[in-house]
């Protein structure tokens, strides 16, 4: 059966990606950001993982207001940057683990979470980001992944309960699937930060470090939290941290936490990495 | 109904909700045709017109053609998709926060960023 190997956090700040792409990353302002997730980069290239399961949102990218999924999962076979108004990125298109896609979607049907199902979509700064930091830029993507998004913006938005439940969903997904391949998941999103009103330009550095240790220590106080509690906590945009709960959802209890990072702020937000395995069985590096 | 705005419960802090969706679609769904390369082309060579084509009323035009950002948002305009204006009309996010924050940009910069500057 299929494997999960570890869990990621990180944020999805589209200027790092501008930043990437403008050669800023050894500048002053951009090092001791980049630098704080060669560890994750390297964890990575030891454990190999085959699929990554990437949880995050759209930016009216994809999609617009006139169909706001609450969650859509991706069954594509390659998924293409999209356009956010700038002309795509010129950076390689995912390629899809399109049967382990279909396998999540009966798992999620099956216990009572109904997803939007995309055969074909562009995808935004919300996967890109957290691919190019974690996998840097290869010419042909490494592993194939499996893009979950959640609408964030669009209110009602989903309680931070229910994607942390999604999680538990996706752990059976992936223990009951049928091959030898190794997963990650990758949580996306936040930390603080917000974009609108005349609070725009709230971070919140002690609460973003609380959060990257209670989601690895009590993951269950972040589940109980409210929508609104998010929103006041880590700023209007900063709710999109509940997004990271899928993926500590979909992880045992006790993990074990290999790295971590956090830099304030990265444009306008405060940017945090994160990786951690289960505690019970942790996942040895993979010969090369 | 009450036809006053609720009010936010977190202060300065506008969430997306049914009303600035309803209020904003004409701004948003503006802003999101600029994600076409012929579309930024139409902005750019006549705005105007540009706005027209999605029925902005006179005050949103206003608010769009004088990049005033806090104004948008009032409107119900939404970050993510009035940013795209910025692909057509170069202007740092930093200084659109600034501009709804009410502040001068360095100000911004250093009293909600904690930039050194």
């Amino acid at each position: 059966m299929a494997k999960l190997i570890g869990g990621l956090g990180t944020s999805h700040v589209p200027s790092i990606g501008a930043a990437i792409d403008k050669g800023l990353r050894d500048t002053p302002d951009w090092k001791p950001f980049f630098d704080g997730y060669i560890p994750g980069q390297d964890w990575v290239k030891e454990h190999k993982p085959d699929v990554a399961v990437v949880i995050f949102n759209d930016h009216g990218n994809s999609f617009f207001l006139d169909k706001v999924p609450t969650f859509a999962v991706g069954c594509a076979e390659e998924y293409r940057p999209v356009d956010e108004g700038w002309g795509p990125r010129a950076i390689p298109p995912f390629r899809g683990a399109v049967d382990f896609s279909w396998h999540f979607i009966d798992t999620l049907i099956e216990n009572r979470f109904d997803p939007m199902i995309c055969q074909e979509i562009e995808v935004d700064h919300g996967i890109q980001v957290p691919m190019e930091l974690f996998w840097g830029r290869p010419a042909e993507w490494p592993v194939r992944v499996v893009p979950i998004f959640v609408n964030v913006i669009q209110y009602p938005i989903p309680l931070p309960s229910r994607c942390y439940e999604m999680g538990r969903v996706l752990r059976r997904a992936i223990e009951n699937y049928p091959t030898d391949e190794r997963f990650v998941v990758l949580g996306t999103g936040g930390l603080s930060h917000q974009l609108q009103g005349a609070r725009a330009g709230f971070v919140n550095p002690e609460a973003d470090r609380a959060f990257l240790n209670d989601i690895a220590t009590d993951p269950d106080k972040l589940a109980r939290m409210s929508r609104e509690q998010y929103v006041e906590m880590f700023g209007s945009e900063g709710a999109e941290l509940m997004m990271w709960l899928v993926m500590r959802g979909a992880m045992d209890r006790d993990v074990v936490v290999r790295h971590k990072h956090y830099f304030v702020p990265a444009s306008m937000t405060g940017a945090g990495m994160i990786v951690m395995e289960n505690e019970k069985t942790p996942s040895p590096a993979v010969a090369a | 109904m009450d036809e006053k705005p609720e009010q936010d419960r977190i202060p300065d802090t506008p969430l997306f909700d049914r009303k600035r969706s309803l209020d904003g679609y004409r701004i948003n769904k503006m802003a999101m045709g600029l994600s076409k390369p012929e579309n930024r082309e139409a902005f750019r060579q006549d705005e105007s017109a540009y706005l027209d084509r999605f029925g902005l009323t006179p005050e949103e035009k206003e608010a769009v053609m004088t990049r005033n950002w806090r104004e948008m948002v009032r409107l119900g305009g939404n970050l993510f998709f009035i940013l795209k204006i910025s692909a057509v009309d170069p202007v740092r996010i930093t200084e659109i926060g600034a501009h709804q924050a009410g502040m001068e940009h360095d100000d911004f910069l250093r009293n909600r960023l904690g930039k050194k500057v």
